[in-house]
């Protein structure tokens, strides 16, 4: 089952197109890598997924819905967007969890599922390290209860040791049925966390088997 | 003539020191003093002859709404609609002090008392406006990848500003907080000076400036969350999006 899929999607960087003819699908209980060189548009194509930038062309399906139905704010509770070098919050790890929830949430267990214990909870956010800022960040997505989750370059800024939880948390998110797209440079992460690959090659035009 | 020869041998100082520290503000501090000289003069002389005809006035209220909107909108450059949004913010500021001013009796609507009331109540309001729209739109530039974190998360662009509107908000009203601390203390205002000049009693030139004091405080909170609620719907984009204010 699809949890993310594109029709012939483009997308545009400063009023230009820098991608476009993706077709691309995340499956639930897969990690989809989303590879290609340097401003190759894989951030922008994040960016797309969630409505943060406008799509120049084609359309975006989040179980099967086009997105542009969607309410944006329902749409990226959905699908949660990690950005490359991701930015807490001010506040504790508690209020990071918690931020924008308008009901009760589990984020003990999101917290868990990250690997990280309830001791966490009451630290300074901006006072992590980089790999647990990583992981907060994505236990702060978890707590919305998506379906997919977009991780661009989660390990970009973290030495082997600390890459190598992260990783395998990636594998464990797609376990427990989310659709996990992750966006890497590192060819060789691909291969060790993946089940499909998308590769922006130099036309920029990519789609997934 | 002493006064203003010592006055604008301050501003020569002012300048120096704007050049020696490198602040970059000498054109502009030296446009405003010769702005300010001008524009007094010619003020004097049209406010003489606008208290000789009632009618004026309001001609002279609406010279002041605009130039304050003008002034204002030039610091929210970059901001789409800057101008409108300047001007609303300012207008619905000090009509929040005037009107209720006016109606109760507190000032006559004649030219001698409305004219000055108007002025220092548009005068704060083009403040706030200034001040909290220019921050807010500062803030918004520097921290562009914390709002687009907090939107990522699925709130709304006017819950992800929400801190940056507070910080420019109070940014914008902490000049009024202070002198309206300190008066008397450290400052003697300019409502006080001229009463007290003019041969009003002490007694009744306070009294007057405490009146216009408080009225600028609420003036100015209005202006301020105005200018502010206004400043985000110029920067949302449809679809819960931030517009990245252009240069200005």
């Amino acid at each position: 089952m699809s949890r993310i899929e594109t029709e012939d999607l483009a997308v545009a960087r400063g009023g230009r197109v820098v991608v476009r003819g993706v077709e691309l699908r995340v499956r639930a209980g897969e990690v989809t890598a989303l590879v290609g060189p340097s401003g190759a548009g894989k951030s922008s194509l994040l960016r797309a997924l969630v409505r943060l930038d406008e799509p120049a062309a084609g359309r975006v399906l989040v179980d099967g819905r086009d997105a542009a139905d969607l309410e944006p704010c329902a749409l990226r509770r959905r699908v949660g967007l990690v950005a490359q070098a991701p930015v807490m919050l001010p506040g504790d790890v508690r209020a990071n969890l918690a931020y924008g929830l308008d009901g009760p949430a589990d984020l003990e267990g999101a917290l868990a599922a990250t690997g990280l214990d309830a001791s966490f909870m009451g630290r300074t956010a901006r006072e992590l390290s980089g790999g647990e800022a990583a992981r907060v960040a994505i236990a702060r997505a978890l707590t919305r209860d998506p379906v997919a989750l977009l991780l661009d370059e989660p390990t970009a800024a973290l030495d082997r040791d600390a890459a190598a939880p992260v990783e395998a948390l990636v594998r464990d998110l797609a376990a427990r049925g989310l659709g996990v797209l992750i966006v890497t440079h590192d060819e060789a992460q691909a291969e060790r966390v993946a089940d499909a690959r998308l590769e922006l090659g130099a036309a920029h035009e990519a789609r997934t088997p | 003539m002493t006064q203003v020869i010592v006055a604008a041998a301050l501003v020569v100082v002012a300048i120096a020191l704007s050049r020696a520290g490198g602040l970059g503000l000498e054109r502009e501090l030296a446009v405003s003093a010769v702005r300010a000289a001008v524009q007094l003069a010619a003020v004097g002389a049209l406010v003489t002859l606008v208290f000789d005809y009632a009618g004026l006035a309001a001609a002279f209220v609406a010279v002041m709404l605009g130039t304050a909107t003008f002034t204002s909108g030039r610091r929210l450059r970059g901001v789409p609609g800057a101008p409108w949004r300047a001007g609303a913010a300012i207008a619905a500021g000090a009509a929040t002090g005037i009107a209720p001013m006016l109606l109760s009796g507190a000032f006559d609507t004649t030219p001698r008392e409305l004219i000055p009331v108007a002025g220092i109540l548009i005068g704060g309001a083009m403040v706030a406006t200034s001040v909290t729209g220019r921050r807010l739109k500062e803030q918004v530039g520097e921290d562009l990848a914390a709002i687009e974190t907090r939107l990522a998360l699925g709130v709304p662009v006017r819950e992800a500003l929400s801190g940056a509107v507070r910080g420019a908000a109070t940014t914008g009203l902490i000049p009024l907080l202070d002198q309206t601390k300190n008066v008397g203390l450290v400052t003697l205002p300019g409502t006080f000076v001229g009463l007290v000049l003019g041969g009003a009693s002490p007694a009744e030139a306070a009294r007057v400036q405490l009146t216009v004091l408080l009225a600028l405080m609420a003036v100015e909170v209005v202006a301020a969350l105005a200018a502010a609620r206004l400043v985000v719907a110029g920067l949302t984009a449809p679809g819960e999006r931030v517009r990245v204010p252009g240069a200005g």
